[in-house]
């Protein structure tokens, strides 16, 4: 589904990704781990196309979509909830899910999953808690039926008993959708719940993959990657 | 009481005329981030347009249709030919936008020459105000920037469309992530914007001086409107049009021009320093 090949990009002419290399198969769900600073974000905003990358490629079920504009990589079937959220705060909760897919009639769907939200659709979403907003921006993200999803530390900020509810959520539409799932997460509890697949970044680079299994069984393997 | 009456008309008309402006400027740069230095003659042409028209025999009410019409596909052109090309460019597109507005201003003077054309208005007759005679022409000015302006919140608030314009406003990236097609959208905006300023030119042309430097008087009170209101929101301009457009308008009235252009900028310089974001902005803030 998503094949990134030796990818480097960065920021104003830094460089951040050094050459990154993963692939993930439709349906896969991957948790990239490591320190802040080494290329995570910086991923997620090159596959989105917000970054380009100097040199590599990236390619969505076989297709090339370096280069291409965000919204053309959007529209192929990537979503995306970053780090942050960026939900547009003052613009009510149903109109932000609306934003993420603007044929859609209702949100209905959106509700579904995250009844929350249901009860606020009213709201600016400004005034929602953070656990709230969490909801909403990956709801926003699938209501276009990507069939990969982007989420950039979906547990920032977010209480304990939202977090168990976001992972309800989100395990029951990866599963019915074969959604192919790219996370990033400090919380190695959410991810162990979400992933079968851990790979760690360092310096730009994917240095090392563990199947969940492992890391569940001996959760020291992802230390050298997390340790200062 | 008549003197009065008439006084709050003409003032009413030039405050909506400066909103429909304004209104354009606002959206070009909250959507595209492009301060629009041609915007002036944007309204320029609109007035030469609604003029050449009626040369060639189109009757007045047609030209008045179309003359907007010819200059927001104008301004398509320019977005593909010259905004386009400065994308994330703020100083950029401050040059060239002003290497337009110069440009266009000599292309009239060349095809027109440098002297002022009088456009005949309609003869739709006065209505009488407080026993005096008030020009019905004047009034249906009035009327059309209301639609207009009126047409323009319905987009934005009532449409997709105008629900996508306004995350773009909120958050470009985001909404390009979401699948918003931002090329589209900054076409668009840019010929809106241009045919907003189009329509307050030749609506106006047969009640001011159709002549090279029509525009400027325009520009500058549009920026105003737009720092007194408020960047990024809509509403922004009507506020700021509002108060910098009845405040020259009326002390142009009672004391003399110059004396409203000093008070319209002591006026925003306050404004502005007690107010940064501007005044819609902070009452949102506080709401």
């Amino acid at each position: 589904m998503l094949e990134v090949n030796r990818v480097c990009s960065g920021y104003g002419g830094g460089v951040v990704l050094d050459g990154f290399s993963l692939a993930l198969k439709a349906g896969e769900a991957v948790a990239l781990v490591g320190r802040n600073g080494v290329g995570k974000t910086t991923l997620m905003k090159t596959i989105m196309g917000l970054i380009r990358p100097s040199s590599g490629s990236i390619a969505l079920a076989g297709k090339r979509i370096d280069g291409r504009a965000p919204f053309e990589i959007a529209r192929a079937g990537v979503g995306y909830a970053p780090q942050g959220r960026e939900i547009f705060a003052a613009l009510s909760v149903e109109d932000n899910l609306l934003l993420g897919d603007l044929a859609a009639r209702t949100a209905d769907e959106a509700y579904r999953l995250f009844p929350a939200l249901a009860a606020r659709r009213n709201t600016p979403a400004g005034r929602l808690s953070g656990g709230q907003q969490q909801q909403l921006a990956i709801a926003r993200a699938l209501m276009a039926r990507p069939r990969l999803l982007l989420l950039d530390e979906p547990s920032e900020g977010v209480q304990p008993t939202v977090v168990a509810e976001i992972v309800a959520a989100l395990g029951q539409i990866v599963a019915q959708r074969g959604l192919a799932l790219l996370l990033v997460e400090q919380n190695i509890e959410m991810a162990l719940a979400l992933v079968s697949r851990f790979v760690l970044v360092d310096q730009g680079r994917a240095v090392a993959t563990h199947a969940a299994s492992a890391v569940a069984a001996d959760p020291s393997l992802l230390m050298g990657a997390l340790a200062l | 009481m008549r003197h009065a009456a008439v006084l709050l008309l003409d003032s009413s008309n030039a405050v909506l005329v400066l909103i429909l402006v304004s209104l354009g400027l606002a959206i070009i740069f909250g959507l595209m981030n492009v301060i629009n230095m041609a915007h002036g003659e944007f309204l320029m042409l609109g007035a030469y347009g609604a003029m050449q028209l009626g040369r060639i025999g189109v009757p007045f009410w047609l030209a008045l249709a179309l003359a907007p019409m010819l200059v927001g596909a104008f301004g398509l052109v320019i977005e593909e030919l010259l905004i386009a090309k400065t994308y994330n460019r703020l100083i950029d597109s401050i040059l060239a936008t002003w290497g337009l507005s110069l440009f266009l201003r000599q292309a009239i003077v060349l095809v027109f020459g440098p002297g002022s054309y009088a456009v005949a208005a309609p003869d739709v007759g006065a209505v009488q105000i407080f026993g005096g005679p008030y020009p019905v022409y004047r009034l249906l000015v009035m009327a059309l920037s209301l639609a207009a302006i009126g047409f323009t919140f319905a987009v934005f608030f009532r449409t997709r469309f105008g629900l996508a314009a306004r995350a773009v406003v909120a958050n470009r990236d985001m909404a390009a992530c979401l699948g918003v097609n931002t090329r589209r959208l900054d076409r668009i905006t840019f010929a809106f914007g241009a045919g907003l300023a189009g329509l307050a030119g030749a609506a106006m042309a047969p009640l001011i001086s159709v002549d090279p430097s029509a525009g400027l008087g325009y520009l500058v009170p549009a920026f105003l409107s737009i720092l007194v209101g408020g960047l990024g929101s809509i509403s922004g301009p009507v506020v700021g049009g509002a108060g910098v457009g009845a405040l020259d308008s009326l002390t142009s009235a009672f004391y003399s021009p110059v004396w409203a252009q000093l008070a319209v900028f002591v006026a925003v310089l306050f404004v502005i320093r007690v107010f940064p974001s501007g005044l819609v902005a902070t009452l949102r803030r506080e709401a």
